[in-house]
């Protein structure tokens, strides 16, 4: 006899995070994508109770240490472009690794290891989530931007503008107008 | 110029008559007093001469009572003293009339008293002598005494009448001066008022003579307007009404009654007699519209149909408003316009719109059927043909392989022509938003898009300050790339294409079709490439639909390129024009208007 | 940070069974192991969508020429409803023209995915539209400014 079966892994795994977690009475949320937010403290003995029961289903907790310094680089990134009226001029590599004294060879390998993304891609994501800001804001010309994000020329942040966004800073300001019309 | 303005002001002339007959008036006035002072004058004068007159009778009588007395004393002839002699009767005639004459001076009255005292005396003095000279007891002596003091007591009276005579004559004297004056003045007064009158006479006469002139040829101008408004009314397809609300009196033109097909004034004018002429279907509201109207004094607007008595359909539109005539009664004044000629074209020309439209919409429909329907099995066809390549690619043999890459870049050229007829529709069809384009911002986003091939191509586009100019966005876009792509197309294996966009200053003679371009008006931008060029003869084929220079399939195209860049600029109402020489390259020259 | 397999939750309304069939070929070659539903039409779909026990899909892919309901109407539909106002939403459409580029991010659109013609594009478009989706998700970026168009 053969039996054909249909699951729903996500329902699955959501199953099972919770029946663990309840069973160690943990008290949690469960967010999307793989994340937990745990709101009491768990002893030694019972975190690794967790880790063991959980990897027989082949979850693994992700080791806290580096899920950590992801969030420091993507925190030192943002405070970098956020945080400076204009961007250093020093390299990206030089700046975090002065920033986290770490090397940058293993900060780029423990960020691609765990972010769907290099840190490259992530410094231009969030250069352009900053310009898209600037643009609505209507305040600055579009040199003005490109100055402030240490783009070399008003072409070079339209071209990764596009790139990114795969719209004209001019279509996507006309179209951010557009729909706050729509909606209001 | 500026006095013939103010004779012909009515006001002003009204007013100067006012003053010339209140000039007048009064010198007649003066002339009138001095008449009646010249009258008084000529009284006085003939009353002093009466006086005159009387005042010498006297003496003359006294003279003649002492001749008579003389001779009866020298006669003792009695004949001297009979005959009335020392009566008074005579003298106080003349007394009387005298004092009649002097009455009106005290002085000469009193004098006239003095002399009647006086001629008394004398009498008295007269009859003395005559006693003496009768009485026995003559006495010479006496006698003598008494006619030496009668004689010189005539000669006193003598003297007194002289003395009030001659005063009488120095007054005729003065009076005469006075009355020559009065005289002069009276003349001088009627000839100023004869000269003043004739003034007016004449200035009234010319004004009027002026008014006629001018009313008869405002009359002539009424006459010629009202016969070219008839006139007017008649070719333009008018005519016109009105009614006096206070009356209820229509009037109508003549040409009402033309648009009605009748002779003007063929029927009495009335609302009812029209009810006839106006279609079944628009004759209640057209009533209904025009009795509202008489009771709100709205204007009103209608558009109807006469039907003709020889059944021709007539469409009318009636506009109506209400003003007031200088009686103050409010007229209702229409006027009838003849708009069959209009409405039937307009008729025309709305079925040919929506002709049009449905056009449009085919294609329209035409467009998405080539920009979704076709593009959507050829999609499918290019994602078959990867998907054979991908997964089968060691069963397929080699002449499989053959066919399976030249149906792949047939389905891309197609492809590549379903693009160009979209983009071509595109500049065709409405929807040209005319916004800022900076030509540097456009160019840069092509380069952008197009870098895979330039990569491929190793080609090297350098572009100068371009300025911004007003233009549909998307168009400026398309016509750089189908230029860009042109010269990545178009160029040598061997060497890398150098393509070069900048603006340059337009010469003082660079015409385009006979029509001079000049550097104020439009931009010049320069596309220059180093491809592979062609013959200049050919520069004005290439803008052409489906014309293409090269058929080799190494340079695969749709012909539909550089025809839309031309469309492009024609609808930025700027002109592209080409130089070209085989081998050495081809410049493209865009003029866009600097102003739309 | 706890981690699985099955990162996304997809799904894909297209009335076309060879696309159905091409985007899920794409994700399966792709080993994103990603759990997609596929729809027949965007009627299927706002059905399943009404459901309240549903789990939130993290894009969602429409076809934008469908029978009985448009990809258009069900962009606006979708956007209507504050349940899925986490949820992205992709365009996937042989249509390239900028007005429906334009008019459906308008209307609340976060990708426009003109169709490949080439099956390795097409898995080379998912990778990256699945991708700049997590980083907007994972990175705490606008939702509000978030538009992708290739």
């Amino acid at each position: 006899m053969r039996l054909y079966i249909k699951y729903d892994g996500i329902v699955a795994c959501r199953v099972i995070l919770q029946e663990q977690l309840e069973r160690l009475n943990i008290k949690h949320k469960l967010l999307e994508l793989g994340e937990i937010e745990i709101s009491n403290t768990v002893s030694d003995v019972d975190f690794a109770e967790l880790q063991a029961s959980l990897n027989r289903y082949a979850i693994y907790i992700v080791n806290n240490e580096k899920s950590q310094l992801i969030q420091r680089i993507k925190d030192t990134i943002v405070e970098m472009i956020y945080e400076n009226d204009k961007l250093p001029a020093v390299t990206i590599s030089q700046y975090l690794s002065d920033k986290l004294n770490l090397s940058y060879g293993y900060i780029t390998n423990v960020f691609t290891e765990n972010t769907y993304s290099s840190i490259e891609n992530f410094i231009i994501i969030q250069k352009i989530e900053r310009a898209k800001k600037l643009i609505l804001e209507d305040q600055l010309t579009l040199t003005e931007v490109s100055y402030k994000l240490n783009y070399s020329s008003v072409a070079y942040l339209s071209s990764q503008f596009k790139k990114v966004t795969g719209l004209t800073p001019s279509a996507f300001k006309r179209i951010v107008d557009k729909r706050r019309n729509l909606s209001n | 110029m500026k006095l013939k303005k103010l004779y012909k002001n009515t006001q002003i002339f009204k007013i100067a008559l006012g003053i010339a007959i209140v000039v007048v008036g009064y010198i007649a006035s003066v002339f009138y007093t001095q008449m009646r002072g010249l009258d008084s004058s000529v009284d006085l004068i003939t009353n002093s001469t009466e006086t005159q007159l009387e005042l010498e009778k006297i003496l003359s009588t006294i003279s003649m009572y002492e001749s008579n007395l003389r001779g009866y004393i020298i006669t003792k002839d009695e004949s001297y003293i009979k005959n009335r002699f020392l009566r008074r009767g005579e003298i106080d005639q003349n007394i009387l009339k005298i004092k009649e004459l002097v009455a009106s001076n005290p002085n000469r009255v009193k004098d006239i008293e003095r002399l009647n005292k006086l001629i008394d005396h004398r009498f008295d003095l007269f009859r003395e002598t005559l006693l003496l000279s009768k009485s026995k007891y003559f006495d010479s002596v006496i006698f003598n005494k008494k006619l030496q003091e009668s004689n010189s007591f005539t000669e006193s009276m003598k003297t007194f009448v002289y003395k009030t005579i001659n005063a009488e004559g120095d007054k005729i004297k003065v009076h005469n001066v006075n009355h020559q004056f009065e005289l002069e003045d009276s003349i001088i007064s009627a000839f100023l008022l004869v000269i003043l009158t004739l003034l007016i006479l004449l200035l009234s006469f010319n004004k009027t003579n002026v008014d006629v002139v001018e009313l008869k040829k405002a009359n002539d101008e009424m006459k010629f307007l009202n016969l070219s408004f008839t006139n007017a009314e008649k070719i333009a397809g008018f005519g016109h009404w009105k009614i006096n609300i206070e009356t209820g009196l229509y009037t109508f033109s003549d040409n009402f009654y033309r648009l009605l097909g009748e002779e003007p004034n063929a029927f009495e004018p009335k609302l009812e007699n029209l009810n006839k002429y106006i279609h079944r279907d628009d004759l209640e509201n057209v009533i209904q519209s025009h009795k509202d109207s008489l009771i709100s004094y709205e204007p009103t607007s209608l558009t109807f149909r006469f039907v003709l008595t020889n059944g021709e359909i007539k469409y009318i539109k009636s506009v109506g408003s209400f003003t007031q005539n200088s009686k103050g009664e409010m007229i209702k004044t229409g006027v009838n316009h003849d708009i069959t000629e209009q409405y039937v074209k307009t008729l025309k020309l709305e079925e040919s719109n929506t002709e049009l439209k449905s056009i449009n919409e085919e294609l329209e429909s035409f467009n998405n059927i080539v920009s979704h329907d076709l593009q959507e099995p050829l999609h499918k066809i290019q994602m078959f043909i990867s998907r054979i390549g991908d997964n089968d690619k060691e069963t397929i043999s080699e002449q499989g392989k053959t066919y399976l890459s030249k149906i792949g870049i047939s389905a891309n050229k197609m492809q590549a022509l379903l693009i160009d007829l979209v983009n071509y529709s595109r500049t065709i069809k409405g929807d040209k938003v005319f916004e800022e384009v900076n030509l540097n911002d456009i160019v840069n986003v092509v380069i952008d898009d197009l870098s895979s091939s330039i990569d491929d191509k190793k080609a090297v586009i350098e572009v100068g300050s371009l300025p911004t100019i007003k233009g549909i966005s998307f168009q400026i876009d398309q016509l750089f790339v189908n230029l860009i792509t042109n010269s990545l197309k178009y160029s040598k294996d061997t060497i890398a294409p150098q393509i070069n966009i900048y603006i340059e200053d337009i010469g003082i003679d660079e015409f385009y079709n006979d029509k001079l371009i000049l550097d104020s008006d439009y931009h010049k931008i320069v596309i220059r490439d180093n491809g592979i060029g062609f013959k200049q003869e050919y520069a004005d084929k290439i803008f052409m639909l489906f014309q293409r220079l090269e058929t080799s399939p190494k340079y695969s195209g749709t012909g539909l390129g550089l025809a839309i860049c031309k469309k492009i600029v024609d609808n930025h109402h700027g002109y592209i024009t080409v130089q070209s020489e085989p081998n050495i390259g081809t410049t493209f020259y865009v003029f866009m208007p600097k102003e739309i | 940070m706890i981690s699985h397999n099955d990162s996304m939750h997809i799904l894909i309304a297209d009335d076309d069974e060879d696309d159905r069939t091409f985007f899920s070929e794409a994700m399966m070659e792709l080993k994103m192991n990603n759990k997609l539903t596929l729809f027949n039409d965007g009627k299927d779909l706002m059905d399943y969508l009404a459901n309240p026990d549903i789990i939130m899909p993290h894009i969602l892919f429409l076809d934008l020429n469908m029978p009985y309901m448009s990809g258009f109407e069900c962009l606006k539909g979708i956007r209507a409803d504050v349940r899925f106002k986490d949820v992205s939403i992709a365009i996937y459409s042989t249509s390239s023209s900028e007005k429906d580029i334009e008019e459906t991010f308008v209307e609340g659109a976060n990708i426009y995915i003109k169709k490949p013609n080439d099956f390795t594009k097409l898995k080379k478009v998912i990778k990256e539209v699945v991708n700049i989706n997590w980083q907007f998700h994972s990175s705490g970026l606008n939702k509000e400014t978030f538009f992708f168009s290739i």
